[in-house]
């Protein structure tokens, strides 16, 4: 079980917490703070210039497109968690999405990655993510590993069916709109990540090894197995065709989990491709997230858009997003910092 | 009110690291009404040379012309008849008369024409004093929206220098439009081309005297149906963008950039005058700074305004792509009018150096026209090139200048340089 003050994880059977001596059990009445997608402002403002958005959809000043609110947005459910989904550069529109959630201490993060250029792909994205959000902010029924990765199931399955329900009967549709699926949840220490595809979660402390606590479901993931180098293997074409998916022509939608204990205080990131594509290696990506955070603060909406914007000066070939969650310091735990595969253990595909 | 269109063609694609953007701005108004029922009303005069070279067939001519004019000129138009040589005079209202403009009706228009009949040609040229003396009548109707004055000479402006003239169309731009028009092949047609670019007109020959009074009734026409007194064309352009250049292509190749006015510090308005129901072409350029490829931005707005108010907007944009096939196609519009407005100045400069003896220069020049009148199928410039010089072969442009050309087919050749074909579509 879960402290609901301080968000340390008791041994069961306490009466009360020993990281900060709140009655344990209490009935937390934990207000699930979930981002609300900002209404668009009465005059629209330009994203480059700040300028007014004329009728004709463009800056009045310095001519940029306007870009909707599907294209670029930004939410920060609590001080610890925020992130950007973005179009990028290339893509004409954004099939990326990300629902973040502040449920009690415990914070969730949900990214899906659109397959490109499949109809409707940009709606299975956004409502795959809100629903698997809406499932994870219920809190499974007890604050073990376990417990997380059962609901991480669930929420892969809601996903699943909002995404049938939202794009309807797709029989007729040579490619039915589909995604991939990640999602982390920081309930204290603890990081429990569920995945279908190659959108990741890494754990970034602030010292210490970074590491993907993901792992992709990916020919690139098999032909590493294989002996290829990670470089080679992730550059290549054939190696960015997912193996498993979110959507009507998924094989099965049981999500791979893992988790990871922190021992320090550091940053849970989940991203889409659109990212990693440019900054793959754990210590690469932990390096740009300490650079970016020694530029730009702490606030999470703010370094996620530096990373969006970083990864659209690299190209942006792909959509982009972001999400972050801060695990605070100090957190007390003896525990090692590694991940382990806990059950239910994915089929292999 | 009119309603005014607005169609871009353009190819919005460019490759990585450019910055030019080019684009043609159709612009069609439809139910622009008539001059005479606008808000305003119409105020028209007609301007005769009446200098001692026009004696002859010329004046008898230029006098019936202005008589089929005035019979053109609907009731409750403000009018008056101008005579100009080395001093302009008015004609009628006759020169005693209180006022120097009054609004037409049956009792005037006889009048006029017995005050046009009375014409006699004598002295010499001095066309600013005929602008300036159209200009102060024309101040006399402040309440009048649209201006409109016919100027008709046949000979050059001999009695006073070149600047005296230019200084007067300086002063008078912007307060009304001017056709001109020359009989004969005394006249300069560079002259009247100043006249009529300032001041927003045509400028043309007219062979034979007989054919005045068609010419004169035919601009009337056009200018009572102008329903639209004053419209502007309005050139947004992004914060550090600079607008290249913003050319009118159709009918006739005008070049607007240096008659900018600010609207706010993104935007020029450029004069277009007054419009019937018609429909213009203009060539608008902008440089924009490079964007990253995927990039997409707005490179200009380009609007027609009316007393202020747009009335309609056409997109301009700009997309980086690194996708050959898409940046390396040229639109067929912007190709097409930067043809023909080398065209009019490759006619112009051939012309002038056949003119000043530099025939190795006007060879050149004129093949160049030959070539770009075929490939942009302006059949015309093509039949009027013919009679200057002897085409060898029209797709290298390979010319040879004729001897003993009639100086009328050289000036016909001029005045109608700027004239453009539209593209076939």
């Amino acid at each position: 079980m879960t402290c609901a003050a301080c968000g340390t994880i008791a041994e069961d059977g306490s009466t009360f917490c020993e990281h900060c001596g709140a009655l344990l059990g209490a009935p937390a009445p934990a207000p699930v703070v979930v981002a609300a997608v900002p209404e668009p402002p009465e005059v629209p403002v330009c994203r480059a210039c700040g300028g007014t958005i004329a009728d004709d959809g463009y800056c009045e000043s310095c001519g940029e497109k306007a870009v909707s609110e599907r294209d670029h947005w930004s939410e920060l459910p609590s001080a610890l968690v925020g992130g950007v989904c973005d179009r990028g550069r290339r893509k004409s529109r954004n099939e990326d999405a990300m629902a973040l959630a502040l449920s009690g201490p415990t914070a969730v993060l949900v990214v899906c990655d659109g397959v490109s250029n499949v109809p409707d792909s940009d709606i299975a994205s956004l409502t795959a993510a809100r629903a698997a959000r809406d499932v994870l902010v219920t809190g499974p029924a007890g604050s073990t590993v376990g417990a997380w990765s059962a609901l991480l199931v669930t929420a892969a399955a809601a996903a699943d069916q909002a995404i049938a329900d939202a794009v309807g009967d797709t029989s007729a549709r040579v490619e039915p709109p589909s995604c991939t699926f990640v999602a982390a949840v920081v309930d204290g220490p603890t990081v429990v990540a569920g995945w279908l595809g190659d959108s990741r979660v890494y754990w970034l402390p602030d010292e210490g090894d970074a590491h993907q606590v993901s792992v992709d479901d990916s020919a690139a993931t098999e032909m590493i197995a294989r002996g290829v180098p990670r470089a080679t293997a992730e550059a290549s074409r054939e190696g960015h065709a997912i193996t498993r998916w979110l959507g009507p022509d998924a094989e099965t939608v049981v999500p791979g989990t893992g988790t990871t204990r922190a021992q320090g205080p550091g940053w849970v990131l989940a991203c889409s491709d659109g990212l990693w594509n440019y900054c793959s290696a754990a210590a690469d990506v932990a390096d740009l997230v300490h650079r970016t955070v020694a530029q730009v603060g702490t606030a999470p909406d703010v370094v996620a858009a530096e990373l969006v914007r970083w990864a659209n000066e690299q190209g942006g070939h792909d959509n982009i997003t972001a999400a972050l969650a801060r695990v605070a310091a100090p957190v007390d735990t003896v525990h090692t910092d590694e991940t382990v595969p806990v059950d239910p253990v994915p089929p292999a595909s | 009110m009119a309603d005014f269109r607005t169609e871009v063609f353009q190819n919005e694609f460019l490759s990585d690291g450019a910055t030019d953007v080019h684009a043609i701005v159709t612009v069609t108004s439809s139910g622009a009404g008539s001059a005479v029922s606008s808000s305003g009303g119409v105020a028209e005069i007609v301007i005769i040379d009446t200098s001692g070279s026009m004696s002859g067939p010329n004046i008898d001519a230029a006098k019936y012309a202005a008589q089929v004019a005035v019979d053109q000129i609907a009731d409750g138009t403000w009018f008056s008849i101008i005579g100009g040589s080395h001093v302009a005079n008015r004609a009628f209202p006759y020169p005693n008369a209180p006022v120097a403009i009054v609004q037409m009706e049956p009792g005037a228009r006889e009048e006029a024409k017995r005050a046009i009949s009375y014409m006699r040609p004598s002295g010499g040229t001095a066309m600013s004093t005929w602008l300036r003396l159209a200009d102060a009548i024309f101040a006399e109707v402040p309440q009048v929206a649209q201006k409109h004055a016919i100027l008709l000479t046949d000979g050059r402006n001999e009695s006073e220098p070149r600047a005296e003239l230019s200084s007067a169309i300086y002063d008078v731009t912007g307060h009304f439009q001017c056709d001109a028009r020359g009989v004969g092949s005394s006249w300069e047609v560079a002259e009247l081309r100043e006249i009529a670019t300032a001041l927003l007109g045509t400028v043309d020959l007219i062979r034979n005297p007989a054919d005045i009074a068609a010419d004169f009734k035919a601009l009337v026409n056009e200018s009572m149906s102008k329903g639209v007194a004053d419209a502007e064309l309005r050139v947004w352009a992004p914060q550090g963008a600079q607008v290249l250049f913003v050319r009118r292509v159709a009918p006739t190749v005008e070049d607007l950039t240096a008659r900018r006015t600010e609207v706010n510090a993104l935007t020029g308005a450029y004069p277009t005058g007054a419009w019937g129901d018609e429909s213009r072409d203009y060539h608008v350029a902008v440089r924009v700074a490079s964007k990253p490829v995927g990039s997409e931005q707005l490179a200009a707005r380009v609007q027609i305004a009316v007393g202020g108010e747009v009335q309609a907007s056409g997109l301009v944009k700009a997309r980086w792509s690194d996708d050959s096939s898409l940046t390396a196609r040229i639109n067929p519009e912007v190709a097409h009018y930067t043809g023909q407005t080398e065209l009019a100045s490759v006619i112009q400069e051939g012309l002038a150096a056949k003119a000043s003896g530099d025939e190795a220069t006007a060879t050149v020049k004129l093949g160049r026209a030959v070539q770009l009148a075929a490939e942009t199928g302006n059949e015309e410039a093509t039949s009027r090139l013919r009679r200057v010089v002897e085409i060898d072969d029209e797709e290298q442009g390979t010319v040879r200048l004729k001897r003993n050309t009639d100086k009328l087919d050289e000036m016909a050749l001029d005045t109608a340089s700027t004239k453009t074909t539209r593209v076939r579509r």
